[in-house]
């Protein structure tokens, strides 16, 4: 049995840290190039959304270096999600590749363990207690993993050299791939602090504040998106992402009651405009861009893979937060056609605004 | 005392629901107004409002709402997140009147009753109900006037799955108030080819959108069978084939009848008009089209967009109806011969 999972945020982390310790082979898809979008564009039907692309391209790669089982966390929700593993699945057996399939259904999760997976714990000898503490460390390093990347995004625009927290981030990340137990997880820890802190920076600077959001995927994944929030770093923007692979996680499990930038919260604050769930994450973008106004944010960049079900009504809403709270907010379409340049030149026209906006309201 | 005029804007799920919605505000004693047939104005005013994002039915709906925002005193536009037990709408329904309401100015005040059918609390009646106390009218009027509306819906609904035309039907309803008697379309069995036609409703029966899609197929001499007439029960069993469970009422309605026709040779082609940038659509299409690549029968995906000329599409349907007649004579002398 040799699992592969598409590319998610920082789950090959997870995954890596899960397989070395337990279990299943798992194999992770190589690190999402242009020839995953090339290949997915390829094989996926025209009118599907960015995510299906990539992560279509993301199992041919998987079965192409060698996986027999494929592995996919759905939904049952309104979006589309929900339906791409029949999709999916239909197009890999026309394309004559031979594999097990998997969904993960986030209402069925022990039931699919059990199924699909129990026999293979047993037949590695590994124990239940076992399984779940390294289920815990993994969940533990993807964190860590996580909280490193939400630094960088903190000091990026303090930065002296432009691009030495972008080459220390990538080395921390390299340091914490050995890391197998949670005693080494924690010295690693304390290094990658030290590491970050001896960054040269610059406090004297006055970056603004921006608030990312939008849909899962493409807010998650810097490939998706272009890398929008270093980009947006080094312009000297404090970036604050707010979806990540485990508040995702989180909220799905109902466990995200005590953070503080939570997707509940979020939902709440936007009943004013949206009365109801609509599902997805169109409500929270809705609130995250709310709550962000009201924290005394510079800006929101919503973020939407085009053709998007759910986040075009949000797109529809922002408009009016906007002008109700007097935040700008910058929609970006995704599609697989979306240059370098057109993101740059959009991202700094954004900036440059803010900044106006700023100096004309200081004086 | 002028009665209260409610718009009921003639898209979306209009082609689903009027006769229900306008009996109920008529026997509340309010006078339904109904916008134009979509011409391609009625497109293009909607483009200038709806946001580039959405799909055409959605954009068309915001030129239906700029047709007859001016001329009554409540919009009825509901927020439909699911109408089933267990399936969702399009969510971009249910967001609808939000939508609608932060992209257009100067409108009169909105009707958007909340239904979820999957709770007890927010069932299609008591959401309408709640319609009906905004105008002022109290419980029982609204129990009678639901009552005769769900009728008229029963009927409407009985009457497609004979194999009624929507449009015939809607229009008679529009016309007179109520269904006439006797049976509107003929059922053509004699057909030269039998085509099945599948789609959402919305994309299907709209003026503009389906290109005079069953005139042109009348004309060809082709029997014609839709979604509508495929019984439920048909729709439930023949969605099973597919592992998992279709959560979208539309969607697993159009592949339930897509599979339908393919199992049971009802017809000898199948035409998918789909929209440009539908979600649902989007996945739902290819396991049609996986399907009837299997089964080697022929298949036409039509997409619409906002830039589809006429003659395009007429030459595919023209190319699609040739290749349909030929198989069905190649494969009536192969029966012959052997």
């Amino acid at each position: 049995m040799r699992i592969t999972v598409p590319h998610c945020g920082q789950m090959d982390i997870f995954i890596n840290a899960l397989s070395r310790r337990i279990g299943p082979e798992f194999v992770i898809p190589p690190k999402t190039s242009p020839r995953t979008l090339d290949l997915g564009l390829k094989y996926s039907p025209e009118s599907t959304c960015l995510p299906f692309k990539f992560i279509l391209g993301n199992f041919i790669e998987a079965l192409e270096k060698g996986a027999d089982t494929i592995c996919m966390i759905t939904d049952r929700g309104p979006c589309r999600v929900g339906m791409y593993d029949i999709v999916m699945e239909n197009i890999l057996r026309e394309m004559g590749y031979r594999f097990n399939w998997i969904t993960l259904d986030n209402t069925q999760i022990l039931r699919t363990y059990l199924l699909k997976f129990d026999r293979e714990r047993r037949k590695r000898g590994v124990s239940l207690t076992d399984a779940l503490r390294s289920l815990h460390f993994a969940w533990k390093k993807m964190k860590l993993c996580e909280e490193m990347e939400r630094w960088t995004h903190k000091m990026r625009p303090y930065e002296v050299n432009r691009g030495e927290t972008t080459r220390v981030h990538s080395e921390c990340l390299r340091l914490l791939d050995g890391v197998a137990t949670l005693k080494e997880l924690k010295a690693a820890r304390s290094d990658v602090v030290s590491r970050l802190s001896n960054i040269q920076q610059d406090r004297t600077r006055h970056p603004l504040k921006m608030v990312i959001t939008g849909e899962g995927y493409v807010v998650i994944n810097p490939h998706a998106n272009q890398d929008i929030e270093r980009r947006l770093g080094e312009m000297g923007v404090e970036v604050t992402r707010t979806m990540w692979f485990t508040s995702q996680i989180a909220h799905a499990m109902r466990v995200d009651l005590f953070n503080k930038r939570s997707k509940s919260k979020a939902i709440r604050a936007s009943k004013w405009y949206l009365p109801h769930n609509i599902g997805g994450e169109c409500n929270a973008s809705v609130g995250y861009a709310i709550l962000s106004a009201r924290e005394g944010y510079d800006g929101v960049i919503q973020l939407l893979p085009f053709g998007c079900i759910l986040e075009s009504v949000a797109k529809n809403i922002l408009r009016m937060v906007s002008r109700d709270y007097d935040i700008p907010i910058l929609t970006f379409s995704l599609t697989e056609n979306l240059s370098e340049t057109t993101i740059v030149t959009r991202l700094s026209a954004f900036v440059d605004l803010i900044q106006r906006r700023r100096k004309t309201r200081d004086t | 005392m002028r009665s209260v005029h409610v718009g009921i804007p003639r898209a979306l799920l209009y082609y689903r629901y009027f006769p229900l919605w306008n009996t109920f505000f008529r026997e509340l004693g309010a006078k339904v107004i109904v916008s134009r047939p979509s011409t391609r104005s009625v497109l293009e005013d909607g483009f200038n409002y709806a946001d580039d994002d959405v799909c055409i039915p959605i954009k068309m709906i915001f030129g239906h709402v700029l047709d007859i925002k001016d001329k009554v005193d409540y919009l009825f536009i509901p927020r439909l997140l699911s109408d089933n037990k267990r399936g969702y709408c399009c969510p971009r329904l249910a967001g609808l009147p939000e939508m609608i309401k932060y992209s257009v100015p100067g409108l009169p005040p909105m009707l958007d009753p909340f239904v979820d059918e999957r709770y007890r609390a927010t069932r299609l009646s008591g959401a309408l109900s709640k319609a009906g106390r905004t105008l002022g009218c109290n419980f029982l009027q609204i129990r009678r006037a639901y009552s005769k509306a769900r009728e008229q819906h029963d009927q409407f609904q009985r009457r497609m799955r004979d194999g009624e035309s929507v449009l015939d039907l809607t229009a008679a309803f529009e016309r007179d108030g109520f269904f006439p008697h006797q049976p509107l379309t003929e059922k053509e069995e004699g057909g030269s080819v039998r085509i099945g036609v599948i789609g959402h409703p919305y994309s299907l029966y709209d003026a503009l959108l389906n290109f005079d899609l069953f005139k042109r197929l009348k004309e060809a001499k082709a029997s014609v069978f839709t979604q509508e007439g495929v019984p439920q029960h048909t729709i439930d069993l023949q969605v099973q084939q597919v592992k998992k469970d279709i959560y979208w009422t539309l969607g697993r309605e159009i592949l339930g009848a897509a599979f339908h026709f393919l199992d049971s040779k009802v017809a000898d082609g199948l035409i998918y008009v789909t929209c440009f940038n539908c979600g649902i659509d989007s996945m739902i299409e290819p396991l049609v089209n996986f399907r009837t690549k299997r089964m080697a029968s022929p298949y036409m995906a039509l997409m619409i967009d906002e830039h589809t000329g006429i003659g395009g599409l007429v030459t595919r349907l023209e190319a699609f109806l040739d290749t349909v007649r030929r198989r069905k004579c190649n494969s009536v002398d192969e029966r012959r011969r052997s």
